[in-house]
C-alpha cells in the first residue's frame, strides 16, 4: 500500500462506522419520538373527551412500552459499536428520562408542580444538547424553540391543550432520527 | 530520513481494523467481518497477530445465547495508530 492509499483506507473506514454508529442511534430517537406522538394525543383525546385529567398516568406507560421496545431494536441488530458522540448522545437521552420519570412521580404523588413546565424545558434542553453533539443546527434550532416556546405555552395554556406541546416534542424527536438518518446515510 | 512505518498496520486488514477500532469504543467480530468484508478465517488470523502486538485486547462473552467476540484498542494501540497516521502524513508532504 502506499501512504496516499493507507490514508485513503483509515478516513473511509474511519468514516463508515462513525456513519453507521449515528445511523444507529436514529433509530431510539424515532422510537421515542413515535412514543411520545401516540402517547400524548391518545391522553389529550382521552382527558379531553372524559373530562378527566386522571388520563395523565398513561404517562407512565412509556417507559413501560419503550424500554422493551429499545432492548428488542438492539437485540435484532448486528452488534454496531458506540463512539463518544452515541454514548453521550445515550447519556443525555437517559438523564432526561431519569429526571422526567422521577420528577412526574414526586409531582403526582409527593409535591405538586407545574410538571408540563418543567419537563417541556428539560426535552428542550436534550433535544438542544443532541443538536450540538451531532453539529446539526436545524436540531439545535428546534430544541430551542421547543424548550423556550414549549414554556411559555404550558404558561399560557390550560388542562389537556398543554399536551399538544408533547406531540409538537414528540414529532420533532421523529424528525431528529430523520435527520441523522439522512445525514449519515 | 523517513519514519519506518509500523509493518504491525502496514496491511490493508489489520489498517481497516484499527481504523474502526480508532474510532470506536469497541466493536464485535461481526461488525468487524462485515465492515471488512473479510472471510472469518483471515479477520481472526489478522486479529491475533494485532492482539500480539498489544494494540487490541479481544474479549469472548455471549450475547443472549449467542456467542460473541469483542476487540477494543489499548491506549499503546492507539499511539501506534497515531505515530503511523503521523508517518504516512511525513511521506505525503515530503512527496509534494
Amino acid at each position: 500500500m502506499t501512504a496516499q492509499e493507507s490514508l485513503q483506507l483509515i478516513t473511509e473506514s474511519f468514516n463508515k462506522s462513525r456513519k453507521d454508529i449515528l445511523r444507529n442511534s436514529a433509530k431510539f430517537f424515532m422510537l421515542w419520538g413515535i412514543l411520545l406522538t401516540v402517547i400524548s394525543v391518545a391522553i389529550y383525546l382521552l382527558w379531553h373527551s372524559t373530562g378527566k385529567p386522571q388520563w395523565n398516568f398513561l404517562w407512565f406507560a412509556m417507559p413501560v412500552i419503550g424500554y422493551p421496545f429499545a432492548a428488542l431494536i438492539r437485540k435484532n441488530t448486528v452488534a454496531i459499536p458506540q463512539n463518544e458522540v452515541s454514548k453521550m448522545l445515550g447519556g443525555v437521552w437517559s438523564v432526561f428520562g431519569a429526571f422526567s420519570i422521577t420528577l412526574s412521580a414526586i409531582a403526582v404523588f409527593l409535591v405538586p408542580m407545574h410538571i408540563t413546565l418543567i419537563i417541556v424545558i428539560i426535552l428542550g434542553l436534550a433535544e438542544c444538547i443532541s443538536g450540538v453533539l451531532l453539529k446539526n443546527w436545524p436540531i439545535i434550532i428546534a430544541g430551542f424553540f421547543l424548550g423556550i416556546g414549549g414554556a411559555v405555552f404550558a404558561m399560557l395554556v390550560k388542562s389537556e391543550a398543554q399536551l399538544l406541546i408533547f406531540t409538537l416534542g414528540g414529532v420533532l424527536l421523529l424528525v431528529t432520527g430523520m435527520i441523522m438518518k439522512l445525514q449519515y446515510k | 530520513m523517513f519514519p519506518k512505518l509500523d509493518p504491525i498496520l502496514h496491511s490493508e486488514l489489520r489498517l481497516a481494523v484499527m481504523s474502526i477500532l480508532a474510532g470506536a469504543d469497541e466493536a464485535d467480530f461481526t461488525y468487524l467481518k462485515n465492515q471488512t468484508g473479510a472471510t472469518s478465517g483471515n479477520l481472526s488470523v489478522q486479529i491475533d497477530k494485532i492482539t500480539t502486538a498489544g494494540y487490541i485486547t479481544v474479549e469472548k462473552g455471549f450475547k443472549g445465547k449467542m456467542p460473541r467476540t469483542t476487540c477494543k484498542i489499548t491506549p499503546a494501540g492507539q499511539e501506534a495508530f497515531s505515530n503511523y497516521v503521523d508517518a504516512l502524513k511525513e511521506y505525503l508532504s515530503a512527496g509534494q
